[in-house]
């Protein structure tokens, strides 16, 4: 496997899309029902929680660029292999391939779990996931810069979404934020933690990075996509304390949809039927660029073309998301997803970080630099 | 061999890949007519005319011009001596050339020219009296608007090139041209500014259109169809025109304009999503105006396309989302339509489309009596009969209104079809089935290009400078720059300060 690796011009992008790629990879399910754990954990100071947790995103998606920066055009499979070997790096690439199958799975079937259960409990789910990934494998065949393009879309057509939320502004009970700082030090961090699921999405810039164009400007619009998603979850959650009250939050498992359900115009009201069908537009990108990073880590493996190994992942991932499970299970499945993730999001960079100096460090005695690795 | 690569190529190229198979001309007079004669099928056209001092003209009768050829020709040949030089020198029409081959012979006297045979010589004479048969330049239909000028492009090439010079006194306006179709031998002209257009695009281009191989192109329509990038794409992917203005303000963003002869509408690329809702006019009113245009014709397309499938998706799946008192009129009107929703829309879509299509086969003045007829039998006895419901007839009409106002006659009929499948869907799936077909449009727009260049652009990839000119326009002392789609060598029209005084 090469360590660096030379795009092709055409697939390259401009950097400040970058912004928008990170922005529609965070938001994707989990914005649809995070305020009820976090609040569990929390509390009315949940949204310190959110700010935590963007924090660490900012700090994790800074070590992350980091990292990558060391190198002069690699991704996290070229790095991992580079760093620890034909044998344990390739086990650590899989090992992330698998995460982001995992990932893909999961954005899949919890928004397919929404439909059925908001909009159409009897159809069929493979109809649904068939339909899904059909969408996926048509982005994803036009390349990277159609996926871009998607994500692109979905977050710039999903802003006026986030206007809706003047309506349960108006009924707003800002008594339900106080008293600030009730919740413990171990309960807003518990808090943070829970936000594991809905804020990655971030990890995509360890694959993405090769593909753009200005280098030096990664660190600033990465930083420009992760906080704008900080602030959209804050504004969300502030809301949904003050609209929602205590009891009423632990029970809502959808909690921004719920926030939908009382939007209302002269033309039309209950407004969670079109912001659900309109969540397709925003899990699209998620599906998409997990699989084309799955695509991209097995293809670069074992050296076999993306579009041989694209298919073959979908049919995969179609006929796991076959097999039923219920809310509970989802639930539960959620749960270690979660811990999966923040073991390998928001711990595993830092020690690549780590390992990467010392590399640096180990070749720099004897000669040569981790800047420019040999082509294996 | 049923197509042979030569036929397409430039015709430069042709002369030096197949110099060896062509046959020269005879010296004999008598054997130089017999060939010829078998040559063009013994055609009842096909003209001799043998002159005392041994010239020998041959001509087909219904090409060429009486009045030129007796002038022309016939008289100053009379006295001199049987030479090609001679003859060279006394014919006074502008186009002449000299000919050794059989085939060159052939393809000029196609062309409308007369050969002029010296007897003892193995070179003729070429000399082009063709007939102009052409129809006056007349008021564009398809594009026709308020202001601005006021003239079409017609079926002559030649014709065409003089209209788009006349807008474009510029030294830099480059013309190139070749021969596409195997049976019709089309000119095809490409015109380009040099220093403005990217030269990358223009080798594109004239690749695309050396690589076609089809026995006829009768049309622009026809060529941009071969030449576009996908052809399995819903969107057209150049924009055709009748408007010299508009093709000249293309050329002067460094797009390459194609023109194939015969052929009215002229072919312009690389071309965005979004000009499909320009129209020349846009320039020629004020910003705010022409702003306020674009963004309605944006608007219609979207009304036009959704409005129907969002009609059947609330109405099949999502009741809830009505509000009461919306609902109650519309419960009360299709209380009385046996059909489901998706049965009703698709029926009165399809007569709306009959309407449309017949009123568009028929002449004008009985085209009127049908869209009386139409609009009678569709909007009163429809509903009388209890086939629809009121409301949707409202519906179906706006968003067939909607259709026509996109300035392009090629994105109308795309709206067109757009709406059937996506009232399937909706009819199917509800909201998530809408909102599969849109992501599905979006996709495929994001995935189409044109020439090379993003279809979706200023959009996608963004490139807000040119915004300023794109789904808004603003001032034109604003709208200084040349779009960066098309790559242009230079990117600056003018400077923004001296528009102003």
């Amino acid at each position: 496997m090469k360590v660096l690796i030379e795009p092709k011009p055409q697939n390259m992008i401009n950097t400040i899309l970058l912004m928008f790629v990170i922005h529609s990879m965070q938001v994707g399910v989990g914005i649809q029902g995070f305020q009820r754990i976090i609040y569990m954990e929390a509390k009315q100071d949940a949204w310190i929680s959110v700010i935590l947790s963007g924090i660490a995103a900012a700090l994790v998606g800074f070590i992350m660029v980091k990292t990558l920066h060391s190198y002069k055009n690699s991704d996290l499979y070229g790095i991992q292999y580079d760093v620890f070997g034909k044998w344990l790096g390739n086990l650590l690439n899989i090992l992330f391939v698998c995460y982001f199958l995992a990932a893909f799975h999961m954005v899949a079937r919890n928004y397919i779990e929404v439909i059925q259960a908001w909009i159409f409990p009897e159809v069929p789910s493979w109809l649904f996931f068939f339909s899904l990934l059909s969408l996926v494998y048509y982005g994803l065949n036009g390349g990277l810069r159609t996926i871009v393009g998607v994500s692109f879309f979905s977050v710039v057509l999903a802003l006026w979404l986030i206007l809706l939320m003047a309506f349960p502004f108006q009924f707003a009970n800002w008594d339900y934020l106080l008293p600030v700082f009730e919740a413990s030090i171990p309960e807003i961090l518990m808090g943070a933690k829970q936000m594991t699921f809905t804020v990655v999405g971030f990890e995509i810039i360890y694959v993405l990075y090769p593909f753009l164009k200005e280098k030096d400007q990664v660190h600033k619009y990465m930083q420009f996509g992760l906080g704008f998603t900080t602030i959209l979850y804050l504004a969300i959650m502030v809301i949904s304390i003050a609209y929602f009250s205590g009891d009423q939050l632990e029970r809502t498992i959808w909690g921004t949809l719920s926030l939908f359900k009382i939007v209302r115009f002269p033309f039309i009201e209950r407004f969670e039927y079109v912001a659900i069908s309109f969540w397709m537009l925003l899990i699209l990108p998620n599906l998409m660029l997990y699989l084309w990073a799955a695509t991209r880590g097995l293809s670069r493996i074992f050296n076999k073309k993306e579009q041989k190994v694209s298919w073959k992942l979908l049919v995969f991932l179609f006929l796991t998301l076959l097999y039923p499970l219920n809310r509970i299970q989802i639930n539960m499945l959620d749960d270690y997803f979660a811990k999966g993730a923040l073991f390998l999001i928001f711990g595993y960079p830092f020690l690549l970080f780590i390992a990467v100096v010392m590399k640096k460090k180990f070749f720099s005695k004897k000669g040569g630099s981790a800047n420019v690795p040999k082509n294996k | 061999m049923f197509f042979k690569k030569q036929q397409s190529l430039a015709p430069d190229r042709i002369k030096k890949e197949t110099t060896d198979d062509k046959e020269l001309i005879p010296v004999s007079k008598d054997e130089f007519i017999s060939i010829m004669k078998q040559r063009l099928q013994d055609g009842a056209d096909f003209k001799t005319k043998e002159l005392a001092n041994g010239f020998t003209l041959v001509f087909l009768d219904t090409l060429t011009d009486k009045k030129m050829l007796n002038k022309d020709i016939l008289a100053r040949l009379g006295g001199i001596s049987a030479t090609p030089d001679e003859a060279l020198k006394s014919i006074t029409v502008s186009s002449t050339s000299k000919q050794k081959y059989i085939e060159d012979g052939v393809d000029a006297i196609l062309k409308g020219a007369v050969l002029v045979h010296s007897a003892g010589y193995p070179v003729i004479i070429s000399a082009v009296v063709a007939t102009q048969e052409n129809r006056s330049l007349t008021k564009p239909e398809t594009e026709s608007q308020v202001m601005g000028p006021q003239i079409a492009f017609n079926e002559s090439l030649a014709t065409n090139i003089s209209l788009l010079r006349r807008f474009l006194t510029n030294a830099n306006l480059c013309n190139e041209s070749f021969t596409v179709g195997k049976q019709t031998n089309s000119a095809v002209a490409l015109l380009y500014l040099k220093d403005i257009a990217d030269e990358e695009m223009v080798d594109r281009m004239r690749e695309r259109i050396q690589g076609i191989e089809i026995d006829s192109v009768m049309d622009s329509s026809n060529l941009s169809q071969l030449i576009e990038d996908n052809s399995m794409g819903i969107f057209p992917q150049m924009l055709l025109t009748e408007r010299p203005d508009r093709a000249c303000s293309w050329l002067l963003n460094g797009k390459l304009v194609v023109l194939v002869d015969g052929s009215v509408q002229v072919i312009g690329a690389p071309q965005s999503f979004m000009e499909f809702f320009e129209s020349m006019e846009d320039q020629n009113v004020r910003w705010q105006i022409a702003t306020f245009l674009r963004l309605l014709r944006m608007f219609s397309m979207v009304v036009s396309v959704f409005f129907t499938p969002i009609y059947v998706a609330a109405l099949t799946f999502h009741y809830e989302i009505i509000p009461q008192t919306l609902l109650v009129p519309l419960g009360e009107s299709r209380s009385r339509v046996p059909f489901p929703p998706i049965i009703e829309a698709l029926l009165l879509e399809t007569m709306i489309e009959l309407l449309r299509e017949a009123a568009a086969r028929l002449p004008t003045k009985v085209g009127q009596t049908m869209g009386i007829v139409g609009g009678i039998v569709v909007g009163t006895a429809a509903v009388d009969a209890g086939f629809t419901s009121n409301i949707l007839i409202i519906i179906i009409n706006v968003s067939a209104l909607s259709s026509f106002t996109s300035p392009n006659y090629m994105m109308g009929n795309v709206i067109r079809i757009l709406r059937f499948p996506l009232i399937i869907l909706a009819g199917f799936w509800g909201f998530y089935g809408l909102m599969f077909g849109f992501c599905f449009l979006l996709i495929h727009l994001i995935r189409q290009s044109s020439l090379g260049s993003p279809f979706l652009a200023p959009f996608y990839p963004p490139r807000f400078a040119d915004w300023r000119d794109s789904i808004i326009r603003l001032p034109i002392g604003w709208t200084n720059y040349r779009p960066a789609q098309t790559r242009p060598l230079d990117r600056k029209k003018y400077r923004a300060r001296k528009t102003k005084q």
